[in-house]
């Protein structure tokens, strides 16, 4: 595989080229109620070119076939050849590093038959419906993926990589008197078979959430102040701010580069922010994103000063930064585009108990079912969450819809506790059309002073 | 490849069925006005299915393989579900324009012009334009072991516009797009030109939000609240899961009886059509809604199998995964009013063009609370400006029982024919 890349480089005429060749082997199962949907596996290969040349534009080629490499740089040098450009496009430079990374995989899925994964599933699936006579719906998952990944350019790197994928997922509904509700977990981890064992709990707990939300009380609309669990306030961090600081969105826009200039207050000395790609055996961790940079730990905001963002070499080069390890493509079908990894909210102090104490009435919202950002404007759909009534939890109550703008948010953010977890949820981010992209939120509990609830979700 | 490869698996399997979908496709990417990107992607994959005593199996692959595939599918039916699978038999296909030869040759350059009007008609200081060019041209062949043996050819041309503006901390983005088998002439641009222009003038000025139960104009980018619960309420799956709240209303007037949805397979030249289903069923359009009175739900073979009824076409495939049930071209029926019209129906109310968050939470349902992302205040029929900082909530069923208006111009999004609908009373939260 090597020697084809290297030749393919070789011969391109191109000041830049740029090669990713993909394989992966996938493997599918799904349970709805009591009745497998399907197991089943894929294979999927394929390539990806790029080149650029001084004062033209990307041309690209995505491509199944490994023996069309040569004619596919060939095509992409076309292509960046018939665009001219008055602004030229540079590329800002990265290590040259030959390297071959194969993660621990505790446990490679290849060699788990079949049946032996839809076992696991039916397992899982019967805890979930086995937890209550009102659970009358179910949809269970469970995914393999394992890509054999090589990456080439033609300022010498090389690399080679293992990139393993799992996910479980459970959705248990609950149905009584004309009601219905949902309960939502999932983990993904870039791990293997034995990672996923002995998981009964999520699923259980799952099929106890919708249950339990049958009794549950609507949230009346409003403004309450608002404490978010580490999976809310990681979910808030990865919407609303990480994909503020993606450079693409402000590298050729002079007002929204007004609008995030490094220096700016977004908020009290409490909040910082940063992706961190680097981070140990995270589902958004990898060592190069797919433009091979190393990916590393970027900070976003330090005490409340917005400090740094997201780069890819393009988008670097313009604004004078170093690149950040953060072009990812979802696959061999898509270009390298500024992406999060593992995006988090620091730590702060004390407990939930001690963000909880002096709110008289507001809530506790957990968990995501969604989150959407229309650059400033987002909004959020809890999983869950609690009535905090004097100074404590109270009643159960149904999902919640918080919507903001985001710098009056960030600014409102008056308490960040100690108790910082990462959450490996299964699904991913989407941007460009790239979806879903394996990615990873962490955060303490957050208490928001002022935000808008929307009202029953679900 | 595909014949011999299902007769390989008819070797050993009862049934057996399999689509090849080729595709190759020219990206251009204007970004802040300037062309900087062009991408050509080629694309062939094959699924596979088996059904094997009684018990299905699939398996999708863009290798060219065909043993692993084929024993990938059989390995999958020694797991599967028991399933009464009647494969189609060969039958005439209709006649439907999917591909035109015009697009299928046009050049890079002419693409490229394309999106230089489009930059062009929009370019305004303070604007961030990003223009998306796209042609594909590819195949269909879906054939089974019951003699099925059915293709076509397909092309498409998509154009998709984005203006940013941000002002201060106001970022303002306005966007369309317009897909269809042939070029767009050039009055289908000029139109997709005047439609985010005068987006953009409506948000140039701002204006108070309001707050209460209020009559809402919903456009077809902002009527994905009120529309998304519907198609998946007429999913023959949904009836099966028992989790559809029309499944037992079919037959009596249950929404408004303005409203009427079909899903139209044989419409020249628009995105979704095609003459045949990817299951080997010849495609005929179906009345899911027909004023206000639901009148059929969509299957594909294993949900009608499943249901004990006729699969009605629209069995869809990509390389990976199993089949599913999936729309065509989803068409809203037209009302009487001109756009002037139906604003004339509300004195003090809202224009809404996009909500966020659409799709989140129990869409089934039909309750929903959603911001604005982009809205803007109607008093006495004239827009006076945008508003943010308001949420849009309610029930999408019951929105759709008090319908005050529908626009008489069907606005083409992708596959689906949307006009403007007026709902009165519909409740907005202030923030």
């Amino acid at each position: 595989m090597r020697n084809r890349l290297q030749e393919a480089l070789r011969a391109s005429r191109a000041d830049y080229t740029e090669i990713r060749l993909e394989r992966s082997w996938t493997t599918t199962v799904a349970y709805r109620g009591r009745r497998l949907e399907g197991a089943n596996a894929s294979l999927d290969v394929g390539g990806f070119v790029r080149c650029l040349n001084r004062g033209h534009g990307w041309g690209e080629a995505s491509f199944n076939a490994f023996d069309r490499l040569p004619s596919m740089v060939a095509r992409a040098h076309e292509l960046s050849l018939a665009i001219h450009l008055d602004t030229a496009i540079t590329l800002a430079p990265i290590p040259v590093r030959e390297d071959s990374v194969t993660p621990d995989l505790d446990g490679d899925v290849r060699g788990i038959s079949l049946a032996a994964k839809k076992d696991l599933l039916e397992h899982l699936n019967g805890e979930m419906l086995a937890v209550d006579r009102r659970i009358v719906d179910t949809q269970a998952a469970y995914h393999d993926e394992i890509t054999e990944y090589w990456f080439a350019n033609s300022d010498g790197v090389f690399l080679y990589e293992l990139r393993p994928d799992i996910t479980l997922s459970a959705v248990a509904v609950a149905r009584e008197d004309g009601m219905i509700e949902r309960g939502l977990e999932s983990i993904g981890l870039r791990r293997g078979w034995r990672s996923v064992q002995n998981r009964d709990d999520i699923f259980q707990g799952a099929a106890r959430r919708a249950v339990a939300l049958l009794q549950a009380p609507a949230v009346r609309g409003g403004n309450y102040p608002v404490v978010l669990d580490p999976k809310l306030a990681g979910v808030f961090a990865h919407e609303a701010l990480g994909h503020l600081s993606e450079a693409d969105f402000i590298y050729e826009n002079p007002q929204a580069r007004t609008m995030m200039t490094l220096g700016r207050r977004l908020g009290s000395e409490l909040l910082t922010v940063g992706d961190d790609g680097s981070a140990t055996g995270l589902r958004g961790t990898l060592p190069y994103d797919d433009e091979g940079t190393p990916t590393r730990n970027n900070l976003l905001v330090q005490n409340g000063v917005l400090v740094g963002r997201l780069h890819s070499r393009e988008t670097a080069a313009r604004m004078n930064e170093r690149p950040t390890g953060n072009a990812r493509a979802l696959s061999f079908r898509h270009p390298p585009i500024v992406r999060l990894t593992n995006t988090y909210i620091a730590n702060g102090q004390g407990t939930l108990d001690d963000l909880l104490r002096d709110i008289p009435l507001g809530i506790y919202a957990c968990d995501a079912l969604g989150g959407q950002t229309y650059l400033e404007d987002f909004s959020f759909t809890s999983g869950y969450g609690y009535m905090i009534r004097d100074g404590r939890l109270a009643e159960l109550v149904k999902p919640v819809v918080i919507a903001g703008k985001l710098f009056h948010t960030l600014d409102r953010i008056d308490r960040i506790a100690g108790d910082f977890r990462w959450n490996e949820m299964g699904g991913g981010c989407g941007k460009g059309g790239q979806v879903p992209l394996p990615v990873a939120e962490g955060a303490p509990h957050i208490r928001i002073s002022e935000v808008l609830i929307g009202g029953e979700a679900a | 490849m595909i014949a011999p490869l299902l007769e390989r698996a008819a070797r050993r399997a009862h049934a057996a069925d399999a689509v090849v979908k080729t595709d190759e496709t020219v990206t251009l990417t204007f970004e802040s006005g300037r062309l900087k990107r062009t991408s050509f992607a080629q694309e062939r994959g094959t699924n596979l299915r088996v059904v094997v005593d009684g018990r299905m199996g699939f398996a999708g692959s863009t290798a060219a393989d065909p043993d692993a595939l084929l024993e990938s599918a059989f390995a999958s039916a020694r797991l599967g579900e028991e399933v009464d699978l009647p494969m189609p038999r060969p039958s005439a296909l209709p006649a439907v324009v999917t591909h035109s030869s015009r697009a299928a040759s046009a050049s890079v350059e002419q693409l490229a012009d394309l999106g230089r009007v489009v930059v062009d008609r929009l370019s305004q200081d303070g604007y961030q334009i990003t223009v998306t060019v796209e042609r594909s041209v590819g195949s269909v062949r879906a054939a089974n072991s019951a003699g099925v043996d059915a293709s076509y050819d397909v092309s498409s041309v998509g154009v998709m516009v984005e203006v940013v503006r941000i002002k201060g901390d106001d970022v303002l983005i306005v966007g369309d797009f317009l897909a269809g088998t042939d070029l767009p002439s050039f009055a289908t641009l000029e139109g997709l030109v005047s439609g985010v222009r005068r987006r953009l003038d409506w948000a140039s000025r701002s204006a108070d939000p309001v707050a209460g139960s209020l009559p809402i104009c919903f456009t077809p980018s902002g009527s994905s609240a009120l529309l998304l619960p519907l198609h998946l309420a007429c999913l023959g799956k949904s009836a099966l899961q028992g989790i559809s709240p029309l499944a037992d209303k079919l037959g009596t007037t249950w929404l408004d009886t303005s409203f009427s949805l079909s899903d139209e397979p044989l419409l020249d030249g628009r995105s979704g059509s095609r003459p045949v289903d990817d299951e080997g069923i010849p495609s005929v359009p179906l009345r899911l809604i027909e004023r206000g009175v639901p009148r059929a739900l969509i299957y594909d073979l294993e949900t009608a199998g499943r249901a004990g009824c006729r699969p009605t076409g629209h069995g869809r495939r990509s390389t990976f995964g199993k089949p599913q049930a999936a729309y065509s071209n989803l068409v809203v029926a037209p009302g009487e009013h001109d756009l002037n019209g139906l604003l004339g129906l509300i004195d003090d109310g809202l224009l809404v063009d996009e909500l966020l968050g659409v799709g989140q939470g129990n869409v089934i349902g039909g309750a929903f609370s959603h911001p604005v992302a982009l809205a803007y205040r109607v008093v006495k029929g004239e827009v006076v400006g945008r508003v943010t900082d308001v949420a849009v909530a309610g029930n999408s069923y019951e929105l759709l029982r008090r319908i005050a208006g529908i626009g008489s111009e069907q606005h083409w999004r992708g596959s689906a024919a949307i006009p403007e609908i007026v709902v009165a009373d519909v409740a907005v939260a202030k923030r």
